[in-house]
């Protein structure tokens, strides 16, 4: 079976394997490995946000980098595009990369501000904002639904809604398809559409199982918690603290919240800040790219563009904000490890009236996670006590699939294999042995699922059928059972077609060539000392011009004596070019030799049939022994007999017949021809 | 498998005439754009009448006139009810493009050849699609895929690929433009290869365009020129097309110090200004890379106008101190801002016109332009609509309150009915959004409600399914309780009614008058070109003087050119004979394929053979459905019939001369020949496909021909 493989090319193999390079089994450094016909895709390339330097990226050093075909970026998210600057500069990478414009876009400030704050923080840079720039011009950008093709890999982007530019792709090769979801959302928000639901069937899908078989809280209902907490806090007098990462859930959050106050004039004096300098780089993103947005976003832009908020204003230091009265900030980090909503936390933890929203993810062992188990105290960065008396909420935003959705998702889809990628171990068994259990009790659907470590490959093989498309003259009539077939078969993009070479140029942009040769030999011999070798090398020589002396041989070689010249002409094909081989050395040799006595008109060689029947004989004799031929063939009643089983030949026009051994039959039809071949003229034999 | 493809121009053909044509392929019928000159010309509605109802699907190319201007029309008043198709900006764009054609008709005379509900009918019918995004038509149309390709000259311009079953490629590509501009990529035309038909205009085949940079001069200095003896230019551009590739421009150069604009005020005034600059912002994904780049890098939408300053009414214009350049549709001068500014502008020596395109024979704008410097006056039909008086006043007014009487509950009904109703009431709105903004608070509206229960303090939920938009506007209204006055006074404006007045005026012509082409289509030797690279077997010409089209046809190789007059009926099928094959492993694990362009080659030989396996099993229509399936499979040695030896490829003389370099042998062409080793070996390119190689018997002779060799795949 191995030696098998070997033998087949890895473009021509059925077996595609999906291997995590990063997020098989963990969240963050987003890294799938496709193979397939000897393509490879890499599907995200993401750092971990848990580990610093070399540590963070994928292993990638398990993999050629310089043999990937295509990288597809689903979205901007440092844990799927982080490394990308890292992977253009300093390995040997050289396809081609592509993600949507709003990605690209983000892409650039968001990583250049990790740039800065892992400055700070760390030695060892992985990349520097130059890295950044060159990457910039190394990412080709493409649209939602539009199809690319690189080298045979057909691809397509769908909406994924998580954040705004996100990405599902629809990768096809050779016929099979493969959807990756990267991170996906099928809830429809303020500003994003749901992840659509490709109108292709994928027949393997590879998708995302953050949270695993939870289930979330309906939109409407979070978010008049959201809002209705908001405004309690701040008609009484407090002040209201959102921790929110820069980019992505806090721009839905402002929406809701400028639609609101837009509703509720009583609010208009309270004022709305955003705090970073990040989410202000990026709102031109978001004021410009409102097609990968949702309609209602879309049909809204008529008027005026939502994202120019009326009620919000940016804050760019807790420097600039004045602290009287009531007020609602949105300020990073999320999490409150450190900065401005740390900050702000700690100054306003002591009041009842004031409260704090965590609307995101929270990760264990940060202040957000902590105070959602509503402790008396917290302690401050500078190691102070403080009571914790302010009002703490936790509503989450969070854009990913739950089980429901993935379910729903992977229902509408029908997908023969699931592959789990980004999620903790247990979550994605859970999810693995939910969905399992979902199609226990349906034997009718066949769907397998697998949740592989990093690096570990998992191996699916596609059996398809190669069909070519036969056209133009070769498909004039449909096909007969036996007919023998004859053309150029022309692969392109995983497509066959059959043609023949006339019809090439009619249905490709292949051109069938000629190329004529002309070499010129000086000859200082007699023109009948050439005839006479000529003759004897090719049996046949037809006279041209008897003026000029100019012959053709093998019916394909002209020449022409003039003077001291001969030029040989003739079509180039590798047959040509060794008969005019042969002629060239012929000419040579008829220089150096003297006239010929002998009358050259009868000395063309001959096929002597006589010749060939005693070499038969002898063939014959030594394949099946002395007695398989009788003493007394003659040519018109040739026949052999082998294990008692006779087979005819037919002399003259080399056809065997042998009907009680097919095999036989085609030993000896095989040797006869062959033998016919070796001794016959050239002349004799069709070219 | 053959189809059936039938051709019929019904306009655009052997003149200027807007595109126009029906596509039939088998029995499903493609509307190849649906453009309407600016005049309404009865001509083509009446072929277009004639056959509606076989129409299956439109596809559009350009949000303009020329493309898309009879479609209000087609739908709502022929009553054409199919799929259309067009990219997004086509659809936002060419939205914008018919409620300014609409609303400059309407100001100055009664339109009734279409309303802008019309209109709104057509843009929900349209299938939004994204370049390269292949969309499979379903029902009749089955088996047939739409491709839309960047075509440039506009935004969202595009060439269709219409492919049937995946093998007959027809190309319907009509004034793209190849070059890159400020704001749009070029046509990507020149990726087709080899279409079995492509459908093409002539339109520009006898004319060559200035260079880009000469002609942004001319402008400037006209311009320049113009302001500085305090005179006005009225440059006359359409609505939501070409002008943002002027409007863009002028922006750059005003900002520029060094021109010394910076001083002068420049104006876009349009019905739609508003909304086409919004649009244009939002939609930099579909414009060229460094527009996008400017985007990404600069965080800098170039459509966020530094001087530009937008206007929708002459209100607007006054304020804005002259001397000042206006950009101004329509094109024409039939009606619109152009029109009127015209009328205003045109007796003062010190003012300048300057026309960016050539509209349709018959216009003014192109009677001006065909007889640059020839006019000196004109008798024109001053056009205006103004509000009743006295008596007519009264009369309308009684007529109104009965009417009104039983709808009078709000204080804007009158608004509703006066003479929009349904969406349209959106659209007006929104042409006054920019004249409210500032005075008072500005909130989102949402012609749609999914979510928002939260009105129901106002009790104005109730049917909103019916008057989506209207609801809207009553919401948006209502929201603004503190700014009561301004609506009423929005609200009077409305409430007047209005006649419309003509008069017929002698002008003179004292203006400068320019034509300074921004039409950003390809010109006659890029058309050239082009054509002949992407080698069309077939070729079907429309639109363009007699003399265009036959000059087009002349230097295209394809195998049928067809010309159509008016009406014509093209049969342009290909006998086209075609089969699937599977092939055997056993077949492809010996081929030896080679590379030849972006394809592998390789001869095959082998056996049809019917798969019968599975016949034994179950005699049914899975196995006869597998027995239609033939294989190819091994043949006897024998039975291989020799085949003669085909060289695949192309090659240039001058790129085989660099491999020669490579190579270590110098060579050089004399004559059209190239010659190498001392002039031993020479080479030269008889006609496509043939290469002769000569030389005296040598070591190198035999050196030059392996490399010649190499550049072919030989099987």
């Amino acid at each position: 079976m191995s030696r098998r493989k070997e033998a087949i090319p890895a473009e021509e193999s059925d077996q595609l394997t999906i291997k995590p390079l990063g997020a098989g089994q963990e969240v963050g450094r987003s890294c799938i490995l496709l193979e397939f016909k000897g393509k490879k895709i890499l599907l995200d390339m993401g750092i971990h946000p848990g580990l610093t330097g070399m540590d963070a990226l994928p292993y990638i050093d398990t993999i050629e980098a310089s043999e990937i075909d295509l990288l597809l970026i689903s979205h901007f998210h440092l844990d799927h595009s982080g490394a990308l600057p890292w992977f253009f500069a300093k390995t040997s990478f050289k396809g081609r990369c592509f993600m949507t414009h709003a990605t690209k876009a983000v892409y650039r400030w968001l990583l250049s501000d990790y740039i800065k704050v892992s400055n700070i923080s760390t030695e060892q840079n992985l990349y520097t904002e130059a890295d950044l720039e060159a990457s910039m011009l190394k990412i080709e950008t493409l649209d939602f639904h539009e199809e690319k093709d690189v080298g045979g890999i057909r691809f397509r982007a769908y909406h994924a809604g998580h954040v705004l530019g996100a990405a599902m792709f629809m990768i096809e090769i050779a016929g099979v398809k493969i959807l990756y979801t990267g991170d996906f959302s099928r809830q429809e928000d303020r500003h994003l559409c749901a992840a659509e639901i490709p109108a292709v069937r994928p027949d393997v899908l590879i998708t995302e199982s953050t949270y695993g078989t939870q289930i979330h809280e309906k939109r409407e209902d979070r978010e008049s918690r959201f809002t209705g907490m908001v405004h309690d806090i701040v008609t009484k007098g407090g002040r209201c603290l959102i921790p929110v990462f820069a980019l992505g859930r806090a721009q839905e959050l402002l929406l809701i919240l400028d639609e609101y106050w837009g509703q509720h004039s009583e609010l208009h004096d309270i004022p709305i800040y955003y705090a970073s300098s990040l989410a202000k780089k990026c709102m031109s993103v978001y004021q410009t790219y409102v097609n990968a947005m949702n309609s209602r976003i879309q049909k809204q832009i008529a008027i005026s563009n939502p994202f120019v908020f009326k009620h919000v204003s940016n804050l760019k230091g807790i420097d600039h904000f004045d602290d009287v009265g009531p007020c609602v900030i949105m300020a990073s980090p999320g999490m409150m490890q450190s900065g401005l909503s740390r900050e702000l936390f700690e100054s306003w933890c002591t009041d009842p009236k004031n409260g704090v929203i965590i609307a995101g993810y929270c990760v264990e062992g940060t202040l957000a996670k902590h105070i959602q188990s509503e402790p008396d105290e917290i302690a401050t960065m500078s190691g102070q006590r403080l009571p914790l008396k302010m009002r703490v909420a936790n509503i989450s935003f969070s854009a990913h699939t739950d089980y429901q959705q993935t379910s729903e998702f992977i229902r509408a889809l029908q997908p023969r294999h699931v592959i789990l990628v980004h999620g903790e171990a247990n979550e994605m068994s859970r999810l693995k042995a939910a969905l399992i259990r979902e199609y226990e009790t349906m034997p009718e659907v066949e769907i397998t699922v697998y949740n592989p470590r990093n690096t570990t490959s998992v191996e699916l093989t596609f059996r398809g059928e190669k069909a070519a498309k036969v056209m133009g003259s070769l498909a004039v009539h449909k096909p007969v059972e036996g007919e023998v077939l004859s053309g150029v078969l022309v692969k392109r993009n995983f497509n066959y077609h059959l043609l023949a070479p006339s019809d090439l140029a009619t249905y490709t942009d292949i051109q069938v060539s000629q190329i004529t040769q002309k070499l010129a030999v000086h000859y200082s011999g007699s023109v009948s000392t050439l005839h006479f070798l000529l003759l004897q090398l090719a049996g046949h020589v037809e006279k041209m011009d008897e003026v000029k002396s100019s012959f053709r041989v093998f019916d394909v070689i002209d020449l022409t004596v003039d003077k001291n010249m001969i030029t040989v002409e003739w079509k180039g094909s590798p047959v040509n070019d060794m008969f005019a081989d042969a002629v060239l050395v012929t000419i040579l040799r008829a220089e150096t030799l003297n006239e010929p006595s002998v009358k050259i008109d009868d000395y063309g060689a001959k096929f002597e049939w006589d010749k060939f029947k005693d070499s038969l004989v002898e063939m014959l004799r030594d394949m099946f022994g002395e007695a398989a031929v009788p003493k007394s063939v003659t040519k018109d009643d040739f026949y052999v007999t082998v294990d008692d089983k006779k087979a005819i030949i037919d002399f003259y026009n080399l056809k065997v017949t042998c009907e009680e051994d097919l095999t036989l039959q085609k030993i000896l039809q095989t040797a006869v021809s062959r033998l016919y071949n070796s001794l016959a003229p050239i002349s004799a034999i069709q070219m | 498998m053959t189809s059936i493809i039938k051709f019929q121009a019904l306009s655009g053909c052997f003149d200027e005439s807007p595109h126009c044509y029906l596509l039939e392929i088998d029995d499903f019928t493609i509307l190849l754009d649906c453009g309407w000159d600016e005049l309404f010309s009865v001509n083509l509605v009446d072929s277009l009448k004639q056959n509606i109802n076989k129409i299956d699907a439109v596809l559009i190319s350009y949000p303009d006139l020329l493309h898309l201007g009879a479609l209000p029309y087609a739908v709502g008043k022929l009553g054409l009810n199919c799929p259309i198709y067009g990219t997004v900006p086509v659809h936002k764009m060419g939205q914008m493009f018919m409620y300014d054609w609409y609303l400059s008709r309407y100001d100055s005379e009664e339109f009734a050849i279409f309303d802008l509900d019309d209109v709104d009918k057509v843009f929900d019918r349209m299938t939004v699609l994204k370049y390269n995004q292949t969309i499979a038509l379903k029902g009749k149309g089955y088996g047939i895929t739409i491709t839309p390709v960047p075509a440039g000259h506009m935004i969202g311009g595009t060439i269709w690929k219409i492919v049937k079953d995946g093998e007959e490629d027809i190309v319907y590509a009509v004034d793209y433009n190849h070059k890159k501009e400020r704001h749009l990529g070029c046509c990507e035309l020149e990726k087709v290869t080899r279409p079995s038909l492509l459908i093409t205009d002539a339109y520009n085949m006898l004319y060559q365009q200035p260079r880009r940079s000469a002609r942004d001069e001319s402008l400037v200095v006209s311009i320049l020129a113009t302001l500085r003896s305090q005179g006005n230019v009225l440059l006359a551009v359409d609505t939501a097309g070409r002008v943002l590739e002027i409007s863009n421009l002028l922006d750059n150069i005003w900002h520029n110090k060094e021109a010394g604009l910076f001083a002068y005020n420049i104006v876009l005034m349009s019905k739609v200004a508003h909304n086409v600059n919004e649009f244009a912002k939002s939609s930099i994904e579909w414009m060229s890379d460094r527009m996008v780049k400017s985007v990404d890098d600069a965080r800098n939408n170039p459509f966020q106008f530094r001087s530009v300053k937008l206007c929708h009414s002459f209100e607007d214009l006054k304020k804005i101190p002259s001397p000042k350049v206006v950009l101004a549709s329509m094109p024409d001068l039939e009606c619109g801002f152009a029109r009127d500014l015209f009328v205003m502008w045109c007796g003062q020596p010190n003012n300048s016109v300057i026309f960016t395109q050539r509209t349709s024979p018959g216009t003014l704008a192109r009677y001006l332009v065909d007889n640059l410097g020839r006019v000196l006056s004109l008798q024109l039909d001053v056009r205006s609509r103004a509000p009743l008086a006295g008596k007519e006043l009264d009369e309308y007014l009684q007529t109104k309150k009965q009417k009104a009487s039983e709808t009078m509950e709000y204080e804007e009904s009158s608004e509703d009915e006066d003479e929009i109703s349904g969406p349209v009431g959106h659209d007006i709105m929104v042409m006054e959004e920019p004249r409210r903004q500032g005075k008072k608070p500005h909130f989102p509206v949402f012609p749609f409600h999914e979510e928002k229960v939260k009105v129901d303090e106002y009790g104005e939920v109730v049917k909103h399914e019916d008057f989506l938009i209207v609801d809207g506007v009553e919401e948006a209204e209502k929201d603004i309780s503190d700014a009561q006055e301004e609506p009423e006074e929005d609200m009077e404006i409305e409430e007047i009614p209005t006649k419309c007045m003509s008069q017929s005026k002698i002008l003179k012509l004292n203006c400068n008058i320019l034509y300074i082409d921004f039409e950003g289509r390809s010109d006659g030797p890029s058309i050239e070109r082009l054509v002949f690279q992407v080698k069309p077997r077939r070729l079907i010409i429309v639109r363009g003087s007699q003399e265009a089209c036959e000059k087009l046809s002349a230097g295209c190789q394809a195998e049928n050119i067809w010309m159509p007059q008016k009406g014509d009926h093209i049969n342009a099928t290909i006998e086209r004979h075609i089969y699937q094959l599977l092939l055997k492993d056993s077949i492809l694990k010996d081929l030896m394929f080679k590379k030849c362009r972006e394809s592998e080659v390789a001869w095959v030989t082998g056996q049809v053979v019917y798969d019968t396996g599975s016949t034994d099993i179950e005699k049914s229509d899975v196995a006869e459905a597998k027995k239609n399936q033939p294989h190819l499979d091994l043949v006897d040695y024998n039975l291989i019939p020799s085949h003669k030896t085909a060289f695949l490829n192309d090659i240039k003389l001058s790129d085989f001369k660099q491999i020669l370099g490579k190579n270590g042998i110098p060579s050089e062409f004399i004559g059209g020949t190239l010659r190498c080793c001392g002039g031993n070996i020479s080479l030269q390119r008889l006609e496509t496909g043939k290469v002769s190689i000569e030389g005296t018997l040598s070591e190198d002779y035999f050196k030059v021909r392996d490399l010649l060799y190499e550049q072919y795949a030989i099987i």
